[in-house]
């Protein structure tokens, strides 16, 4: 058993400790859910540390580190087709950074849902059960794997949003739900697909091995997914195309662009914070991660193709998420509307196929993890107080709750891309790609970098806007003397939790190459396999 | 008359030989017979005389069906054929019955007033006998017999606990609706008979009939024979006595109806298919067609129509239908010579529906009723009965890591290659119907744990209920839960079972 596994499987075990707890020592649950993500950040620690920084990984299984490959399923079906599913993980520059992130919000998380009461065996167990499958879909190199760990993620969250959430919980649930899989059903077909265009060189077998179906050598000629010679039509769209718009909006939906975004503020309004904080830190992060990998590995010459829509998706979702989150009164909200404008500089910085902008794209996922996640806590802090996140309900915070005013303000002077922060470098490095694009001649126009500029003005109005609203001013909130009271400073716990986020923010703002180095040379491999289709 | 005396040797011979071929079905025979016997005399020392003689008679004729010769011999002058591919399907039919016995067993020793179970279960063994000679037969009378066999021991079982007025009328309803489907396929069959000269629809000769058989009428005749299929599977048209019939059955039929029957006749149904879809001719493409239509269109129907129900066992009869369609699909998988992809999600489906009404009947047992509401808030109370339902929700829904999503990938795989090859859009549709009813039948298997799990029972109905469950059924739906996640994450278990040699 690898690193890899272990650190996937450590929290499944941790989820069966809990369910076979008694009752009354359910209260023990946290402290093992405590255990177990330590024990994972403490694990991806020593992968990160031992990292070898020279291997590319992408698309060359030599180059990857860290590799588990079990035979899992071989199914005989019919005469000739043999069904070749494996267990196989591994890291690269692309993954590497999400797991470490994914530990660090998963930490983040469990510390936020400190004081749960409500079934808190339940609640972990199911936190802990994310907790596997996100793990398992930034190791996993079987796209059956992927696929399976992939939809493990819905389930549990569907769970946590509906039994622990808001008024509208049921809603939220369900339409996260659907929205999901609808993207997701219609990836299994490709996967399908894929399946039978691809075949292992090694043993002439079809395979759903990711790394098999990057390599052009291993698809049939004339199959459906061919390259050579193939002439597969869907609604008068080559097969191709379509398979790289399927993989695309699948991921995107989890991204979320504009227009599939409509889930995202519900599920965060609705979801309790520890949730959020995990939906906004990690799960947004699968969507940006899926196209890198699978869209951009598997169907490269696509990419190449359609850069300059996904390049329009990107400055879109910048520019409509920063207008909503402008609109909203709900701090949770705009948040949410927020995240939806970050990461459309991760779509933005993908679609540039440059080195800076795909570098940016990944710098600013792991930059609007931790930020958003500190955000999404922040909002959580004063929700747990007086149960209400209305902006005009409260004014003056920052003499009444001077330190939370201080974590407040870094953190959003921290996601408003001020130069020292690390959403700055990540959006910067996208704005570069963006402008480079057209010299390069990866074929974005320039006035894309300059709309993502616009977006970087504008978080900050929306941001600034907030402080000068709920912090500023005359003391007055709406719920009188008994929020006044009821409205304490951060806790020490509060603190422990929000210090290492913002810490981050600054120290990867000083020294971005903690995540550059180890992502560069996958990076470039990707780049350079994309660039012989430009 | 002396011409025929050297013949009959021969003939007594064959007749002999048939027999050894038939063992498993003499076993249930005269398990039915010795039901009936210990119903009248012995029960009334020993309660579970009829009980133990039906499990005894099922777990016999599973052992002879498992040790068969099966190299396609022809039995009975052809009448029956015995090959592993209704070896496989009468080896899940027994299982399912033995299961469903458990169930009615069960199920009697709860429900008030008492009524003795002797007779169900010479009734059950009676329909597992037609249902056998289904899976065997390539010929009509055969299969007609078979059918009725089945129905009109379906028709017994579900009005043999009616009590109130709801129960009889879903008998009533069953009853008509199933003899005149039975007459339409007669008629059906009559005319294939008049144009061909012959009964057998594998055999030459009805193919070289059905060629010279003017088309419409021939048409007409094949669609005919279609309705009697169609209403044992239930598919689109032929499906509006499954939710009236469903809701009204005691659990434990409802079990029976929604698994075993469609297993009988999916499989004469892909022989059909598989016979006449390899001939180049109109008739060929005539069941094609028929067989992808009703099959898109069942998918849609039947799980648009879930959506809106309330009582659970309702919304199972619908998704049933849903899955009758994906049923044809996987018939198709089976005419492109992928048997184990048919028989590993028949295998699967029979799992999953055997631990949704396992649970179905604890819930019922618990509360006394099937609708959605009333299980309002009860997660938290039976927080394992409503997981493995969930469970075995998500695996109809066909989400990994559940054995329902392999047998859907599988299905999908299959039906892909056909369209590789092909090329023709109609599998297409197929696919993208496939693909989308999963996704609207979340809709509503999320219901379960919508109410079991996100509700609060209303303040007013809080009910004495025990929390205490302790029936074999439960340990059995658990049971069959943790088989969907093992052949969910290893399906080389029961697919390997399945290759044919």
């Amino acid at each position: 058993m690898g690193f890899l596994s272990i650190l996937i499987f450590l929290p499944l075990l941790a989820a069966l400790v809990m369910l076979l707890l008694p009752k009354s020592a359910a209260g023990s649950a946290k402290y093992l859910a405590l255990a177990a993500t330590a024990g994972q950040l403490l694990l991806t620690g020593y992968l990160y540390v031992h990292f070898d920084t020279a291997q590319a990984g992408i698309n060359d299984v030599n180059s990857f580190q860290y590799v588990e490959q079990l035979s899992w399923i071989r199914l005989q079906i019919g005469a000739d087709k043999l069904l070749e599913i494996d267990y196989f993980l591994g890291l690269d520059g692309l993954s590497l950074p999400l797991i470490v992130l994914s530990a660090v919000v998963m930490l983040m998380a469990i510390g936020a849902s400190w004081n749960i009461t409500k079934s808190v065996k339940g609640y972990f167990a199911l936190l802990m059960l994310l907790n596997t499958a996100v793990m398992g879909v930034f190791c996993a190199l079987d796209f059956f794997l992927f696929y399976v760990f992939y939809e493990v993620m819905l389930l549990p969250l569907y769970f946590l949003i509906g039994i622990w959430g808001g008024v509208r919980r049921e809603y939220a649930a369900v339409k996260f739900f659907i929205y999901t899989l609808l993207g997701s059903v219609f990836m299994l077909l490709v996967i399908v697909g894929l399946y039978f265009s691809v075949t292992n060189p090694a043993t002439g077998a079809n395979t759903f091995n990711m790394l098999h179906m990057m390599n052009p050598a291993n698809y049939g000629e004339e199959s459906f997914f061919g390259w050579v010679r193939n002439f597969h039509e869907i609604f008068g769209i080559p097969a191709r195309l379509i398979g790289f718009a399927i993989l695309f909006i699948a991921f995107a939906i989890k991204v979320p662009i504009v227009p599939l975004h409509t889930w995202l503020p519900d599920a965060h309004v609705e979801a309790p914070t520890p949730v959020s904080i995990i939906l906004a830190g990690i799960l947004l992060k699968v969507g940006g991660y899926g196209i890198l990998r699978i869209c951009i590995g598997i169907f490269p010459d696509m990419a190449a193709l359609s850069n300059w829509w996904l390049g329009l998706i990107g400055v879109i979702s910048i520019l409509y998420g920063a207008f909503n989150a402008l609109a909203q009164k709900d701090l949770k909200r705009l948040i949410a509307y927020s995240s939806v404008s970050h990461m459309g500089f991760v779509l933005l910085g993908i679609a540039t196929l440059t080195t800076e902008g795909i570098s940016g794209a990944m710098f600013q996922m792991i930059s609007h993890g931790f930020l958003s996640a500190a955000l999404f806590f922040l909002v959580g802090v004063i929700y747990d107080r007086v149960h209400d996140r209305n902006i005009y309900n409260f004014r003056g915070l920052a003499s009444h709750m001077p330190r939370y005013t201080v974590f407040v303000a870094i953190a959003f002077f921290a996601s408003l891309g001020l130069p020292g922060f690390s959403a700055f470098i990540g959006e910067a490095f996208v704005i570069i790609g963006a402008f480079n694009s057209e010299s390069v001649g990866t074929g974005l126009p320039r006035w894309m970098a300059v709309g993502g500029s616009i977006g970087i003005l504008l978080s900050a109005v929306y941001f600034l806007w907030t402080l000068q609203r709920m912090f500023f001013g005359q003391t007055r909130f709406k719920g009188g003397e008994e929020w006044a009271t009821a409205l304490t400073d951060v806790t020490v716990r509060e603190q422990t939790i929000l210090y290492p986020a913002l810490a981050l923010a600054i120290i990867l703002g000083i020294m971005p190459s903690l995540v550059f180095t180890p992502l560069n040379e996958s990076v470039m491999r990707l780049v350079s396999v994309v660039s012989s289709f430009l | 008359m002396y011409e025929f005396a050297p013949q009959i040797t021969p003939i007594i011979d064959h007749i002999i030989d048939s027999v050894r071929s038939f063992r498993p079905e003499i076993a249930i025979s005269i398990a039915f017979i010795g039901t009936i016997f210990c119903s009248l005399f012995a029960d009334r020392y020993w309660k579970q005389a009829s009980f133990s003689v039906f499990l005894i008679g099922l777990l016999a004729a599973g052992y002879l069906t498992y040790t068969q010769n099966t190299e396609n011999i022809p039995v009975f002058f052809d009448m029956l054929r015995i090959d592993t591919f209704s070896q496989y399907a009468r080896l899940i039919i027994l299982f399912a019955v033995t299961i469903i016995g458990l169930y009615i067993q069960q199920y009697g020793s709860y429900q008030l007033p008492k009524k003795r179970l002797g007779d169900i279960y010479s009734i059950l063994l009676a329909t597992t006998l037609g249902l056998h000679l289904l899976t065997l037969t390539t010929h009509w009378i055969m299969a007609f017999i078979a059918v009725e066999m089945v129905s009109i021991g379906s028709y017994v079982l579900v009005a043999y606990f009616a009590q109130n007025k709801k129960e009889s009328e879903a008998a009533m309803k069953y009853v008509l609706f199933g003899s005149t489907c039975a007459a339409f396929m007669l008629y059906g069959l009559s005319l294939l008979y008049g144009f061909t000269g012959s009964l057998d629809f594998s055999s030459i000769a009805q193919m070289k009939g059905l060629i010279a058989a003017p088309m419409v009428l021939s048409t007409v005749a094949l669609l005919f024979v279609f309705v009697g299929i169609g209403f044992k599977l239930g598919f689109v048209p032929f499906h509006v006595w499954t939710p009236d019939v469903y809701e009204g059955a005691p659990t434990p039929i409802t079990a029976f109806l929604a698994t075993v029957p469609k297993v009988g006749a999916i499989v004469l149904f892909s022989r059909l298919i598989l016979a006449w879809t390899a001939s180049p001719f109109y008739f060929g493409e005539v069941t094609l067609h028929f067989l992808c239509f009703v099959a898109i269109v069942t998918m849609l129907i039947g799980n648009l129509v879930a959506l809106r129900q309330q009582n659970i066992k309702r919304l199972l009869a619908y998704s049933s239908v849903g899955h009758t369609g994906f049923l044809l699909l996987a018939v198709l998988s089976y005419v492109h010579h992928e048997p184990e992809v048919l028989f590993f999600y028949l295998a699967t489906y029979t799992l999953m529906n055997l631990a949704v009404f396992g649970f179905i009947m604890i819930l019922e047992k618990q509360t006394g009723s099937a609708y959605l509401a009333d299980y309002a808030g009860l997660g938290k109370r039976f927080p394992l009965v409503f997981t493995g339902l969930t469970f075995a929700g998500i695996s109809l829904v066909g989400l990994p890591p559940t054995a329902g999503f392999v047998g859907k990938l599988l299905v999908f795989t299959s039906i892909f290659d056909i369209y590789q090859t092909l090329d023709q859009s109609l599998y297409l549709y197929l696919l993208i119907v496939g693909v989308l009813t999963s996704v609207i039948s979340l809709f509503y298997y999320l219901k379960i744990p919508l109410y079991g799990f996100l509700r609060q029972a209303s303040s007013g109905t809080i009910m004495d209920l025990s929390n205490r469950i302790s029936c074999p059924i439960y340990g059995i739906a658990l049971f069959f839960t943790v088989l969907l996640l093992v052949f969910g994450l290893f399906p080389d278990l029961l697919l390997d079972f399945f290759r044919l040699p």
